[in-house]
């Protein structure tokens, strides 16, 4: 912890929101700021504690970050208002760069949402011009028919190779299903049909390109075991405004970072994008990401 | 609620005091002592559910971060019983320091029991009763569960699991012991882990305890025999509930089961 300065904090409507911002003990904090926040259920430490682990290697790299709770989350309040989900969580993440605003002076923001945080991160970075870029961890995805069988065909063969996978297969068919409104709360891309997620999707991104948001999406081995062409984009993979984001598939790592390798491929890459990022000008044409330096993961990049 | 960092300068804690509504019990105190690893996370909501129940019911609660998990400064791999157990009376001294009060129960889960355990016999602080949940009193089976658990966890996260990993948790022992569930284990710590037993685990006459567990956990249940045995204040209590430990929350979890929320606070109070 030497170098870094970590200060709890409530803030929101009536304090009701509670984080951790993690910065460089001496001061140098740099002009942008990083904000994480819940995935699914866990609270701000993230899955393996990954959300310390990065602000920490970003604060050592001169990095500011605030890791908090989404209303109705970890150690957040829930929400006075009925607010949608999606809205609430923008208005939150809003929140959380109005403190860092008020505390340290720092006016723009990069936003890191894994899995069910993609929604809430894209929300907040076409609706406000303080974010700069929008880190997607197995966020959207629109696969193909292709790479769908693909995907169904290299299972299948891997439960023929593994008999034992059958016995688990069904155990899980087995379970109770959860109930409708369970799996609209925690279902990543909310209530809606695909065809209107995608094309929400589609506009967002545009929309991103314009404003010269620098974009990642990473995917995972939980996605799928290769990706040819920015697969996970299907029918969007090559139209303006997805042409230019940085895509890259790391089939290492899966996306609950359940290893420590993976974690440490995890941070590699988002803590190298960062640092790209904060070392340019915000209103910059977007970077593309250099070459992994990790032989496990497969990269697929494209030049606009 | 209120977050402080606390105890040593070398050694700083986070935790969460929620402070008693009223003065109802201005004598009592709890202290809640979490799981590690993913238990904790899993269970982290449950936590501050139960702490704003208790606060409101008049007793005030400090939730706290061992040293190298959740908030609190420090690596996965920093981990160890005997720091972790200084921590338990450090968190101890800091809420008596905040609230004066002289009976402060301690409410230990899983692994954070087990530790509730050792620090009480270390005799640096008094709490004024232990109730575990679900406590750890087999290291080395609890370590195999957290092995089994891992790479069943590996497997429904990758699209096309790898079978070795099976192989390697059937016939190596030490696959899968150097880090568990998203968790870096030391060396030492995984020895600890290993030596944990009902013989290492002993309770002290000064306070009260109780054990809440599964009807069909022989292995605390023996425990809970053998320490009554030797004449220790323990009861054992059945107590089932639906929270699955080291889970990662599917939709249709109960991530704050109502039931097992209502019996805790009744239990630690």
């Amino acid at each position: 912890m030497n170098g870094i300065r970590e200060i709890p904090v409530a803030f929101g409507p009536a304090q009701s929101l509670f984080g951790v911002v993690a910065t460089p003990a001496n001061g140098e904090r740099g002009k942008v700021a990083c904000l994480m926040f819940n995935a699914d259920a866990t609270h701000r430490v993230g899955s393996g504690r990954i959300h310390v682990k990065l602000a920490r290697q970003l604060a050592e790299r001169g990095v500011t970050s605030l890791r908090f709770d989404l209303s109705g989350r970890g150690d957040s309040d829930a929400a006075y208002g009925a607010e949608h989900a999606l809205t609430q969580g923008v208005q939150d993440l809003q929140a959380a760069m109005d403190q860092l605003e008020a505390m340290l002076g720092i006016h723009r923001f990069i936003v890191i949402g894994l899995r069910t945080g993609a929604r809430p991160g894209l929300g907040l970075a076409v609706a406000d011009a303080r974010v700069i870029g929008l880190l997607m961890f197995d966020g959207f995805a629109f696969p193909g028919r292709r790479s769908r069988w693909d995907r169904r065909l290299r299972r299948m063969a891997a439960i023929a190779a593994r008999p034992s996978a059958i016995a688990g297969t069904l155990q899980a068919l087995a379970r109770r299903p959860p109930s409708r409104a369970a799996v609209a709360a925690s279902a990543p891309f909310g209530p809606d049909r695909p065809e209107i997620t995608m094309a929400l999707f589609r506009r967002s991104m545009t929309q991103l390109a314009e404003r010269g948001v620098a974009v990642l999406l990473l995917y995972s081995g939980s996605v799928h075991v290769v990706d040819h062409d920015r697969d996970q984009l299907g029918p969007l993979a090559h139209e303006p405004g997805l042409r230019e984001v940085d895509y890259r598939f790391m089939p290492g790592i899966d996306q609950g970072l359940i290893s420590i390798a993976a974690q440490q491929s995890f941070m590699a890459v988002v803590g190298d994008w960062v640092l790209r990022l904060t070392s340019r000008r915000a209103t910059a044409r977007p970077e593309r990401l250099a070459r992994p330096a990790l032989p496990v993961e497969r990269v697929v990049l494209r030049t606009a | 609620m209120t977050p402080l960092l606390f105890g040593p300068a070398s050694r700083q804690l986070f935790g969460l005091f929620h402070p008693a509504h009223g003065d109802t019990h201005v004598d009592r105190a709890v202290l809640i002592c979490p799981p590690f690893g993913q238990e904790a996370i899993r269970s982290h909501r449950l936590w501050r559910t139960l702490a704003d129940r208790l606060a409101r019911m008049g007793y005030a609660v400090l939730r706290f971060d061992y040293h190298g998990t959740g908030d609190s400064p420090g690596d996965d791999a920093d981990g160890e019983f005997e720091g972790w157990r200084r921590d338990v009376c450090t968190a101890h001294e800091e809420l008596h320091r905040r609230t004066g009060a002289r009976r402060i129960v301690w409410l230990g889960a899983r692994l954070g029991a087990s530790l509730a355990v050792l620090a009480a016999k270390s005799g640096r602080s008094d709490p004024a009763r232990l109730v575990l949940w679900d406590p750890i009193v087999s290291g080395r089976d609890h370590l195999q569960w957290l092995r089994e658990r891992h790479v069943e966890a590996l497997e429904r996260s990758f699209c096309v699991p790898d079978p070795a990993w099976r192989r390697q948790l059937a016939s190596d022992p030490r696959a899968f012991t150097d880090e568990l569930l998203g968790f870096a284990i030391s060396p030492t710590l995984l020895l600890q882990l290993r030596n944990l037993g009902a013989d290492t685990l002993q309770l002290t006459a000064l306070h009260e305890t109780l054990v809440l567990a599964a009807d069909d956990d022989a292995s605390v249940r023996r425990w809970c025999e053998s320490e009554a045995a030797r004449r220790m204040p323990v009861r054992y209590s059945p107590f089932k509930h639906p929270l699955q430990w080291s889970a990662e929350p599917q939709p249709g979890d109960a991530l704050v089961p109502v039931e097992a929320l209502q019996r805790l606070a009744t239990f630690v109070t």
